[in-house]
């Protein structure tokens, strides 16, 4: 065999098969509408053909109604999109300051052996530790205000931020640094062109848990004394039997959740392609 | 062998520890000396376990041994750097860069100018077949492309040796002939001086100027051949020669022989 044949060789890449790519590219997503569709019919039916009382649960058709009349009277004298700002900003706020505290606290963390030892039992104890637990001391501490209300939410993200960017740190392979090191990399060209852009895949992922524990304690947070924001309607409606505005509460926090992991999916994808790749 | 060697080592002893404190351990490497000359290509024969990668290891830096010298060009090795480069069994190519920038991360680290370097990083991605993929990244490349660009990466710094740890070992036969051709072409034009890790008998006589084999736990250098076939090699023509075959036949025995003992101490 000569070099070229060889090389020819190497080169094939089996062609992509054409058979039905659409579809394939299409099948997931059609396979959730579906079942999305198919959920909202049974939902609208329970409710049309009084299989459930209206009450217990509103059908989709009436909560779209309430949508529309909160949109246009508000709820307590406060209209839905505030509500809906006032909740994304608190978590929004308290989610860029937990990322940019907790990613550098965790990727020290996991270069020190020293800091992880002394940092870690707090970290450890305060993580799995029900925030709700919380809300009296801080409202001890921080009083009723919107200082209260980011701590809940920040304190939740961050810590399982800086728990994942430690971790994230701690799994580049010895294989890849020592190719680095025959490069002539020194200690900080290890960190920044090895160990960080080996990390950010993981780091993604812990950001995307994070965003999705601190969305969750945002309902924790607005338990506490407030009078806006979604957490707070829910909880509020629910004390006047409008389970129709519960719900839509609920669908709205479901959505805006959703929505921040899309947008996270979506910048993974284009700042990290490397995700999952092997070299 | 002349006087200076470019590597060198010297009555190295190494030990890995045992599995629990207080165990045996296993004597890895006992009073092992050998030397390659500048632009010499030899090649380390042994079988799994033999401790030859860890003399790779040793030269490359990431080790140090227990008793004995290591020599870069007289001077001693005690960290891993630049002008020792290397290529690893997987090509542990870096996801995140383009095949380009990971064949001028060397450069780049010794803070170079683009300038400086991009005729050579053009140079070595023709010789080595990926000028054209230069901008695709290490994941949309086939196995033998990948290792084509680990071996230009380490060889475009120019390093005073290069050390291969069976580079080609997880390649398909076809494969691993093309990079062995690859690889004898720019050594020919580049003349550094390489070691090379390898359990293949055919490869280490297609690729060698010498054949160093090793012997197993302990291990020891054993026996050291010349191989005095000419270059450039086609492999159709060494097979039909009757000395290739000799010299094949001499490297086996000595092989099967290490094989069957360590096969024995296992048992034992």
């Amino acid at each position: 065999m000569t070099l070229s044949q060889g090389l020819a060789n190497t080169q094939a890449r089996p062609e992509p098969v054409r058979v039905d790519h659409r579809w394939r590219r299409w099948k997931h997503p059609t396979i959730s509408c579906g079942a999305v569709t198919l959920f909202l019919v049974i939902w609208q039916l329970s409710g049309s053909l009084h299989w459930v009382d209206a009450l217990l649960l509103p059908p989709p058709s009436e909560i779209l109604a309430t949508a529309g009349e909160l949109l246009s009277s508000g709820y307590r004298q406060t209209p839905l999109w505030e509500h809906f700002a006032i909740s994304t900003a608190r978590a929004l706020t308290a989610f860029v300051a937990a990322i940019a505290s907790g990613v550098p606290i965790g990727l020290c963390m996991g270069l020190s052996p020293t800091l992880a030892a002394g940092l870690n039992p707090f970290v450890q104890f305060l993580r799995p530790l029900p925030k709700i637990a919380l809300i009296p001391l801080v409202i001890v501490w921080f009083g009723i205000g919107e200082g209260a209300k980011f701590f809940l939410i920040f304190i939740s993200s961050f810590l399982s931020i800086v728990v994942g960017s430690a971790a994230a740190v701690l799994g580049v392979s010895q294989a890849r640094l020592r190719a680095a090191q025959t490069l002539g990399a020194n200690r900080r060209q290890l960190f920044t062109h090895v160990v960080l852009p080996n990390a950010l895949p993981e780091l993604f992922t812990s950001v995307r848990l994070s965003i999705g524990i601190g969305w969750t304690s945002l309902i924790a947070a607005e338990m506490v004394a407030a009078n806006s924001g979604l957490g707070w309607m829910v909880i509020n409606a629910g004390s006047y039997l409008r389970t129709d505005v519960v719900l839509l509460g609920i669908v709205l926090l479901g959505l805006t959740g959703y929505f921040f992991d899309w947008v996270l999916v979506r910048l993974q994808r284009r700042w990290v392609p490397w995700t999952g790749k092997d070299a | 062998m002349s006087s200076v060697a470019r590597i060198a080592l010297n009555h190295v002893f190494m030990r890995f520890d045992g599995p629990t404190v207080g165990s045996p351990g296993n004597q890895v490497l006992s009073d092992v000396s050998l030397a390659l000359a500048d632009g010499e290509f030899v090649c380390l024969l042994g079988s799994s376990g033999c401790g030859k990668s860890t003399i790779l290891n040793l030269l490359a830096g990431f080790d140090k041994p227990d008793q004995g010298e290591l020599l870069l060009d007289g001077r001693p090795i005690d960290a891993p750097g630049p002008e020792r480069g290397m290529v690893f069994q997987q090509p542990t190519l870096f996801p995140w860069l383009s095949v380009r920038d990971n064949v001028t991360f060397g450069p780049r680290m010794a803070g170079q100018s683009a300038e400086r370097y991009q005729a050579d990083a053009d140079r070595f991605l023709r010789l080595v077949g990926l000028q054209d993929f230069a901008s695709h990244f290490p994941w949309q490349l086939s196995g033998g492309m990948r290792q084509r660009a680990a071996l230009a990466r380490a060889w475009l710094p120019n390093p005073e040796i290069l050390l291969m740890d069976e580079p080609f070992g997880a390649l398909d036969a076809q494969t691993r002939l093309a990079m062995q051709e690859l690889l004898t072409r720019i050594w020919q034009t580049t003349r550094t001086t390489i070691l090379f890790v390898t359990h293949d008998v055919d490869e280490a006589l297609f690729l060698a100027d010498r054949v160093l084999i090793m012997s197993a736990s302990p291990g020891r250098i054993r026996e050291e051949l010349q191989v005095p076939f000419e270059r450039p090699r086609s492999l159709e023509d060494l097979v039909a020669d009757p000395a290739y075959g000799q010299l094949k036949r001499r490297i086996l025995h000595v092989v099967r022989e290490e094989a069957a003992k360590s096969l024995n101490s296992v048992a034992a």
